[in-house]
């Protein structure tokens, strides 16, 4: 096994088992653990207060307990989260922060309070107008409170310096990760489809300062090798999260690799850095204010459905696979439009509607199958 | 000779072409995948061309059932297969209308036959031939007759197509109220029509209009279907075996290649 092949199997033995992993670091470092719900939780200052944050992305229980919180109708990460949550999954986590970015997670944050009494919750609120002045000062003063409940929990002050090292350390995670997504587009063979979602998922489990050289290993090692000759496709990933994993093994088989990614699990955690200038909760809000193209933050003037199309253009890719997260409404509210732009350039597109647990795969492997016999048959 | 076998949910289905593209036989056994239907079907087609196994050069295989059958030398969706195979009967359709026993899709095509974007249903039986089997069973019809039943009808009727269950529930509420049988036969195929127009809104509907798959033997379904879709709507002669057609076609040119 070369240097590689070991750095991807330890991340997707992370991925795979998040909770060895977890407990592997907490053992490692003393460190206490919050769980992040999605999307944009500030985990810089979770990090700063001297504990780990975690990814709280759902998985693949079967639900039996969530039911009583959330309806079918519900996004199945939030179903999922709290199937955990009540399952006593979590009971590692000395926190949860909820950001409230759409209707299902505001009902989650006083669900959980009711269905998973032992962890305390910090719930925040993003603002809607997140880049005028008001928006900014009112997430400064959120961000302000998550680190006053943390602070609470950790039971010490966290100090300018702290936070300041915090964010060094998730601006270099994101450079890396930046720098790794581009490299990996170069080499789809030994970073297919499913390596490539397993390697960034990891980070979710982890210390950043475990994972963030092991990346840069990667990086370098994939770098030094030449570029892979691909006959397969290449599509950009768009979409809230790649999952379940037979979705992955069924494009991997099919021979289709991801050039690149907008999904929120992926790449928009970070393809933007944060502000230099500012106090560092600033900085930190000022990051969220230059987010863009991203269903769960108000863009006025729609741009994502431009990225999707700078993005295959780019990359050369072939099409766009939309992941659509039933039922997740600020997902399914861009799809329209972001649709007619790409129909309007003639790109080809697949629209997988999946939920975490699925326990029939078969038509979505008919229409992956479909979609590539589309491009190439 | 080419054979392409196209293994659906409820039937199996294969043709088998010579090398000008004639068909030479094509068989439909009314059962599906998991059971001896595939190999039924297969050993009929056989038999009405006169032909032995030895003497199929290539063969490709469709349909839901498609992974599971070994003896095939290819597997390629019903997508790819329903397209070409239609395209073949009928060159100037730009948009498939399939519904079989478990599922629907809509096929748009380019001029040149391709498959320019297509639309599938979800794992829900409304929209699709089970769904007309369960109102066919509460009506006490046999599902060949539902049509005619439903041509008897004179008041239209209203019944979910979100989802079969449902649905199923619905009928009997209306039968118990006094509705007529042959005016929810109608209403049952209505809500078949509507739900495979959204698919089709999808995608869009460009003419011709091409239906396959079994329902496309109900003339009630394809009447409501024009009507909601708005535009006619083209039945091919045995719209059952296009599938296997278009999978016999593609074996030919794996060897024409």
């Amino acid at each position: 096994m070369n240097r590689i092949e070991e750095i991807i199997a330890i991340m997707e033995d992370v991925s795979r088992y998040p909770a060895k992993a977890i407990r592997e670091s907490m053992e490692e470092t003393g460190k206490e653990v919050i769980g992040c719900f999605p999307l944009y939780t500030p985990e810089e200052i979770v990090y700063a207060a001297g504990m780990i944050p975690v990814g709280l992305w759902g998985g693949q229980k079967e639900i039996k307990k969530a039911d009583k919180y959330l309806q079918s109708f519900c996004c199945s990460i939030m179903k999922e989260n709290m199937e955990h949550g009540m399952e006593g999954s979590y009971e590692f986590l000395s926190a949860i922060i909820i950001p409230a970015y759409c209707d299902t997670l505001k009902c989650v944050c006083e669900n959980w309070k009711a269905a998973v009494p032992d962890i305390p919750l910090i719930a925040m609120v993003y603002p809607q107008n997140r880049k005028i002045t008001a928006g900014v000062e009112y997430l400064v003063n959120e961000y302000k409170r998550v680190k006053d409940e943390l602070e609470k929990i950790s039971g010490k002050k966290i100090t300018e310096k702290e936070l300041e090292e915090s964010i060094d350390l998730y601006e270099e995670y994101r450079k890396t990760m930046s720098q790794f997504v581009a490299i990996a587009s170069k080499y789809p063979r030994t970073i297919d489809a499913k390596k490539r979602h397993s390697i960034i998922k990891a980070a979710y489990f982890t210390d950043k300062k475990w994972y963030i050289p092991l990346i840069k290993e990667l990086t370098t090692e994939l770098n030094m090798l030449p570029e892979e000759a691909f006959n397969g496709i290449k599509v950009i990933a768009t979409g809230i999260l790649a999952e379940p994993e037979v979705l992955l093994d069924t494009l991997v088989q099919n021979n289709i690799t991801f050039a690149a990614d907008d999904l929120a699990h992926e790449s928009r955690q970070f393809r933007t850095g944060v502000s230099n200038s500012g106090t560092p909760l600033e900085r930190l809000a000022l990051r969220i204010a230059g987010n863009q193209k991203c269903a769960l933050l108000y863009d006025e003037e729609k741009t994502r459905g431009q990225l999707l199309l700078d993005l295959v253009k780019e990359y050369k890719a072939d099409g766009v696979v939309v992941f659509m997260m039933k039922f997740c409404d600020p997902e399914e509210f861009d799809y329209p439009i972001y649709k007619k732009e790409l129909e309007a350039a003639k790109i080809p597109m697949l629209y997988l509607e999946i939920e975490q647990k699925m326990d029939s795969v078969e038509q979505i492997r008919t229409r992956i199958q479909s979609f590539k016999e589309m491009l190439t048959v | 000779m080419f054979l392409g076998v196209d293994i659906g949910s409820t039937t199996s289905k294969a043709v088998i072409l010579d090398s000008k593209l004639n068909i030479l036989s094509a068989s439909v056994i009314n059962t599906g995948t998991g059971t001896l239907g595939p190999e039924k079907t297969v050993k009929a087609v056989l038999s009405k061309a006169g032909l032995n196994e030895k003497e199929i050069q290539y063969s490709v295989v469709t349909g839901y059932g498609r992974m599971t059958y070994q003896k095939a030398d290819k597997q390629i969706t019903e997508i790819s297969c329903h397209a070409r195979g239609t395209f073949f009967l009928k060159p100037n359709a730009r948009t498939i209308i399939d519904i079989g026993g478990q599922d629907a899709k809509v096929i748009r095509l380019d001029e040149d036959g391709r498959v320019k974007n297509f639309a599938m249903n979800d794992k829900c039986a409304a929209g699709t031939g089970r769904f007309l089997e369960v109102m066919a069973r509460i009506l006490d019809c046999r599902i060949n007759r539902l049509s005619v039943l439903s041509q008897k009808a004179t008041e239209e009727i209203n019944i979910s197509n979100t989802c079969t269950v449902f649905a199923e529930s619905e009928v009997i509420s209306q039968l118990a109220a006094g509705v007529k049988r042959e005016n929810v036969a109608k209403g049952a195929h209505k809500a078949v029509a509507k739900r495979v127009a959204g698919l089709a809104g999808r995608i869009g509907v460009e003419p011709d209009v091409v239906m396959t798959g079994g329902v496309a033997l109900n003339k009630s379904v394809v009447d409501a279907l024009e009507q909601e879709i708005k535009e006619k709507v083209t039945v091919l002669k045995k719209p059952q075996i296009v599938g296997a057609l278009g999978a016999a076609l593609y074996a030919f040119e794996m060897i024409d290649m």
